[in-house]
């Protein structure tokens, strides 16, 4: 049994185990999540400082050079004629991955240490937060399609209850967006995962497989199979691979979120309770642009080619809409969730730019705003907590009042916003100079689109500098009186999962080459079936 | 030097220049009562590096250090430092003038709870400086670029609770930010097309931009091709960047507001050096600007100067009187950058530090000592109003004196740092516009202008502020002698006198009068040093009509031997509300930004969300008609076939009825009607 098996089913022991200790126990049950989110987080520290770099180990479309791969035969049936079904129990990391996994382990403690304020059905709570936890690190492990969208739909499930039983008061209405709209995309991506099941065999077995790996290489597909670049099968004037790309881009683009696919993001988000937004804002969109990254340009390289401009432009719309939207919020969360959308832009304009800057960029905003936005949406939680109330306009000069609070809010806008020395400006301007550089190197995304997303960088300044004066400074305003004694300053808690997100965002932002040691081999290699 | 302190000790020195005030923003956090000391220690440290540094370099040599910060497939970016002449001016500059001010804070914040903060930000900001001049690379001039200004934000809005400041300090982040977005769009022009940012390597020993060339419409360099017009947008974009620091029309609007600040930060970071980092990033890089970029330059420069020197002879507040000349004097240095007379920009930077950072400090030592009076009398008056201030030369005889004194050289006249400097760029204007003739006669005319406007305003305040009536007993309804309005303690006046002697012309040249033998301005000047005519008309002109206006203020001022009775005027309107910038920018900018917000808001709602929900509707309202299909016809069918084989059965089973004529009939009938078919057909 390998490191990555203990990593993903490790929770989902656990999960079982609180479902069978007895309703007295309830208050133990919250250690046990944090304690095994720990364990995660160390073993997911010590494969990424394990993790070995360089061009042997670049991974994207070569087996071998995947590290801690683990593959046992899972299914073999025997269909007859048609050969033998062939679904493997593979799992693996590479340079996209290991820095997925490593946030995914630290998200999860956190979203662990946030559970705290849960106070109702405690067992389910945290049996179904063990599975979820399971299912992501699932996503990123897997090397095989099936195993991929089994673990991708288990997310949805624990997700559903999770926002629909401990959200807020329109619970039921966002948990059922949110499980639709994904679910939506999946079915479809069902589809295409079976084409490409049909169309790509095992070079080794000989097997029809659903190997993601094999998938990316052209010579694994048989001869005429629908996904097969050659044979150029045509629906309604639309070659099969250039629906297979749109049916899977749009899939992941409703997880990131991608405009206009986004609108299931505020509303889940304003409806979930602390620990399930930060989950969702931390690892959810991420699951969607690995996805669009590892499936949708991995797998169908020549058309992602062909719609690059299109994908810009989405992620430039995205980046000013989401801002601009973020600009006329009045409730706190929703601000931070639109902000999301913003960010997660910058992701998709660099992907789209196929540059190393802009791969390299996107990457490390994956990961930046991983914490970062666990952060904002633990800050906001901080405030709901104490008063449960949300909306801008019910505060005023906060900083008197919670200094210590205000100094890691000024932390979590500031890098957010994209100040040097923290990692969100390192990932968007690299990002931004990936889709400015690309014009010039591959032809792909034109400059102007760069320029454009680049005003993006100051709205982002617009609304969070805004939020800071008006819930921060100026003379303290409280809707109500008795607000006053509730809102006391960070307890150690608080303080024990700020601090460490905090200097996370300022190391990874004077040392990036953390981060980039280990991508920059994977996506130099990803750059290569672009060629 | 070099023998002393070699290559490597030199950077080492370097480095610890830079490092000493980090470490002293770090452990002002963590020691708050130490903080003063630790924050003069650090920049102490600074500043005697930097000594070294400047006797080590100038002139001698360059010092260059890099490391590989960031590697990607196509890109290296090092972090490092390049100290050449220019740089080691900046260093001396900053940190003399931050060590200076540093020590006029432990008495002007004395009484601050949070002076801790203040002094912590303070080092941050000197860090964040020093490291702007040092960087050899324009990315991490970038990221300090923007650490400068995120330490401006935070000392603006020190005072937290005031609405005021709070706005201030956004109002600035948010310009600044303007302008860096142009810096940034520069970055990835000039790495696409060098795919380097290294300074050394573009402008120094690396030689790229001089190997670079506009040839048939495409701007070609050793890396790439991209259309003629991008070498002028990236000149653009760098000196967007610039505008933006330097506040420059059309972005200039936030550097008054950030006189909300404590004074000693105006004075620091919005007078002496911060926003003086934009001309030195256009000198850094300025053999990057085509011809149209530098004439842009020349006109924006000019007119902000003459806008605000306009803007600053009406307005009533002492600060705001003083950040408005902060931004004619960057305009007469921007102009020089632009008519390629980077000696004269360099010199008046430096000139202008020293005076300008004067004149806050003893205006801060006029306002601080207001605030005590203030504060004893319980009186409400606003002690930065230039209304109720009059006749305190009598009282406070050292502020008087060093005000004058940084008034004479922002006037530049004669004998003083200004008069050597200004005259530098006037001169320079009139020879530029001398070879081109025509329409470009305007800028030696308005540079002419708004130097004399520059001495009417300040000796408006001047006279306003030291000579004239003693209006205090009759604000405060208090006699003269119950009044202790006193020069501050030696922490404000030991800093205003060092200042106050670098004003003098002697310093900076041997003979006050000659621009030749300024060491700095011949230290920078490239071009052979020509007495053309206007090097002795010119000065001679500026001075003699400035001498009249100084003897006619004093008069209309002092003596209130006449008065201005332009109120009603609407060019004193335009004045006084600073050109109507702030309504203009307020209502066609915030609020329109603000507004297209909550369209796009609208949008999202009504029509993304909309068409969402309209989808689900549609799939509710066909999955009723499929119910409803379901039920009343598949089922319906169903049920009809039921029904039809009961009611079939209910008559067949009358046929049943057992008695055994019945069944004969029905057997007749049966073989009847079959004998009857068999016959026909």
């Amino acid at each position: 049994m390998g490191l990555l098996t203990i990593l993903i089913f490790l929770p989902l022991i656990f999960g079982f185990a609180i479902l069978l200790m007895p309703k007295t126990w309830n208050s133990y049950f919250k250690y046990i999540a944090a304690g095994v989110s720990l364990v995660q987080l160390a073993i997911a520290t010590w494969m990424y400082f394990q993790f070995k770099t360089g061009e042997a180990f670049a991974g994207v479309n070569q087996l071998s050079q995947y590290q801690w791969v683990e593959k046992l035969d899972w299914i073999r049936l025997n269909v007859g004629g048609f050969g033998t079904l062939q679904i493997d129990y593979l799992l693996g990391v590479d340079g996209f991955s290991i820095g997925l996994v490593w946030l995914s382990a630290l998200v999860m403690f956190i979203a662990a240490l946030a559970s705290w304020e849960i106070k109702t059905n405690l067992k389910g709570y945290f049996a179904l937060f063990l599975l979820l936890n399971t299912a992501v690190i699932g996503v990123f492990c897997s090397l095989d399609l099936f195993l991929f969208y089994i673990f991708y739909e288990l997310m949805l499930l624990p997700l559903y209850f999770l926002i629909g039983m401990w959200g807020g008061i329109r619970r039921e209405y966002a948990a059922i967006k949110f499980f639709l709209y994904t679910l939506f995309g999946s079915i479809f991506m069902l589809l295409v995962i079976a084409g490409l099941y049909l169309s790509v065999t095992d070079p080794t077995t000989g097997n029809h497989t659903f190997n993601l790996v094999y998938a990316m290489n052209p010579a694994n597909y048989t001869a005429g199979s629908i996904f097969s670049a050659t044979a150029n099968v045509q629906f309604f004037g639309f070659s099969a691979r250039w629906i297979g790309f749109v049916v899977v881009f749009i899939a992941f683009a409703i997880k990131v979120p991608v405009f206009p696919f986004h609108t299931w993001l505020p509303d889940a988000h304003v409806e979930a309770p602390t620990p399930i937004s930060i989950i969702l804002a931390g690892i959810l969109l991420k699951v969607g642009a690995y996805g669009i990254i590892r499936i949708a340009y991995g797998i169908f390289p020549d058309v992602a080619i062909s719609l690059a401009w299109w994908m810009g432009l989405l992620g430039v719309i995205s980046i000013i809409y989401g801002s601009m939207n973020a600009l006329a919020q009045t409730d706190f969360k929703r601000l931070i969730a639109y902000s999301s959308v913003s960010h997660m832009g910058f992701v998709l304009l660099g992907i789209a730019s196929l540059t190393s800057e802009g791969l390299s960029g996107a990457m490390m905003q994956l990961i930046s705003h991983g914490f970062l936005s666990v952060m904002l949406f633990f800050i906001v939680g901080i405030i709901y907590n104490r008063v449960h109330d949300r909306e801008i306009s019910s505060f005023k000069g906060l900083a008197t009042l919670m200094p210590q609070f205000t100094g890691f809010v000024m932390i979590a806008f500031f890098a957010s916003l994209g100040l040097p020395g923290f990692s969100a400006f390192i990932a968007e301007s690299f990002s931004l100079i990936g889709a400015f550089s690309s014009q010039s190197l591959n032809g792909l995304v034109p400059r102007w689109m760069a320029v454009i997303a680049a005003i993006g960088i100051l709205l982002g300044a617009g609304y969070f500098l805004w939020t800071l004066q008006r819930v921060f400074f100026g003379d303290l305003y409280l809707k109500k009186e008795d607000w006053k004694a509730q809102l006391v300053d960070l307890n150690f808690r608080e303080k024990l999962t700020l601090f460490p997100l905090a200097a996370l965002a300022l190391l990874l932002g004077i040392l990036p080459s953390l981060v980039f040691d280990v991508t920059n081999a994977s996506v130099n290699q990803f750059l290569l079936l672009f060629k | 030097m070099e023998n002393i302190f070699n290559h490597h000790q030199l950077l080492c020195l370097a480095l610890l220049a830079l490092s000493a005030p980090l470490l002293a923003f770090i452990c002002s956090l963590i020691f708050k009562k130490l903080a003063p000391i630790i924050g003069i220690l650090s920049i102490g440290i600074s500043f005697i590096s930097s000594l070294v540094l400047f006797l080590g370099i100038w002139k001698k040599q360059v010092l260059y250090y890099s490391f590989d910060w960031i590697q990607l497939a196509n890109v290296k970016i090092g972090a490092g430092v390049l100290l050449n002449d220019l740089t080691v001016i900046m260093l001396l500059l900053i940190s003399f003038i931050a060590l200076l001010v540093t020590i006029y804070s432990v008495e002007y914040m004395r009484k601050d709870g949070l002076k801790y903060r203040y002094f912590a930000y303070l080092s941050l900001f000197c860090f964040a400086m020093l490291a702007v001049v040092m960087a050899n690379n324009l990315f991490v001039v970038y990221i300090f670029w923007e650490l400068v200004g995120f330490s401006s934000y935070l000392l603006i809005g020190f005072w937290f609770s005031k609405e005021k400041a709070v706005q201030a300090s956004k109002k600035a982040f948010i310009m600044n930010r303007v302008g860096d977005v142009g810096f940034l769009i520069g970055l990835m022009i000039l790495l696409t097309q060098f795919h380097t940012l290294d300074i050394d390597a573009l402008f120094g020993s690396g030689n790229l931009i001089a190997s670079s060339f506009v040839k048939n419409e495409i701007w070609a360099t050793p890396f790439g091709l991209l259309p003629h017009y991008w070498l002028t947008i990236v000149g653009f974009c760098f000196f967007a960047g610039a505008i933006a620091k330097s506040a420059q029309f059309p972005l200039h609007t936030w550097l008054p507001d950030a006189m909300e600040g404590p004074t000693a930060v105006s004075s620091l970071i919005h007078a002496a050096t911060m926003v003086a980092a934009g001309v030195f990033l256009l000198l850094r890089i300025a053999p990057l600007f085509d011809q149209t970029v530098l004439n842009v330059m020349a006109i924006i420069g000019l007119f902000t100067a003459f806008m605000a020197a306009s803007i600053a002879v009406t307005q009533s507040d002492i600060k705001k009187v003083l950040a408005f000349s902060t931004i004619s004097q960057l305009g007469f240095m921007i102009m020089a950058v632009g008519i390629q007379n980077q000696a004269a920009a360099i010199f008046h930077l430096v000139t202008h530090a020293f005076f300008k950072c004067l004149l806050f400090l003893a205006a801060g030592m006029i306002i601080h000592q207001l605030h005590h009076i203030k504060e004893k009398n319980k009186a409400n008056f606003d002690e930065q109003d230039l209304a109720i201030m009059g006749g305190f030369r009598k009282f406070m005889p050292i502020t008087a004196m060093v005000f004058m004194i940084a008034a004479l050289a922002l006037s530049g006249l004669p004998f003083t740092s200004g008069y050597l400097s200004k005259d530098a760029i006037l001169v320079s204007v009139f020879e530029w516009s001398d070879v081109r003739g025509g329409f470009y006669w305007l800028l030696p005319i308005v540079a002419s202008i708004t130097s004399w406007l520059t001495t009417f305003y300040i000796f408006r305040v001047v006279f306003k502020v030291f000579f004239g009536e003693f209006t205090l007993p009759n604000i405060l309804n208090k006699t003269e002698k119950e009044i202790h309005l006193t020069d501050p303690n030696a922490w404000m006046k030991m800093p205003v006198i060092i200042l106050a002697v670098f004003c003098f012309g002697f310093f900076f040249a041997l003979n006050p009068f000659n621009l030749d033998g300024a060491w700095l301005y011949q230290g920078f000047n490239l071009t052979e040093s020509h007495q053309g005519i206007y090097h002795t008309l010119v000065p001679i002109y500026i001075n003699l009509l400035s001498f009249g206006l100084i003897f006619i203020t004093y008069q209309g001022y002092a003596k209130k031997a006449f008065s201005f009775n332009l109120e009603q005027s609407f060019l004193y309107k335009l004045s006084y509300n600073q050109w109507y910038f702030n309504q203009f920018y307020d209502i066609f900018l915030m609020r329109l930004v603000v507004l297209k917000a909550r369209c796009y808001y609208w949008f999202d709602q009504k029509v993304i969300d909309g068409f969402i929900h309209f989808i689900s509707k549609l799939i509710i309202i066909l999955s009723k008609i499929a119910a409803w299909l379901d039920r009343y016809i598949i089922d319906g069918f169903v049920n009809s076939v039921a029904l039809f084989v009961s009611l079939l059965g209910a008559s067949l089973r009358r046929l049943q009825s057992g008695k055994l004529q019945h069944y004969y009939i029905w057997m007749l009938l049966l073989f009847l009607t079959f004998m009857i078919f068999k016959i026909i057909i």
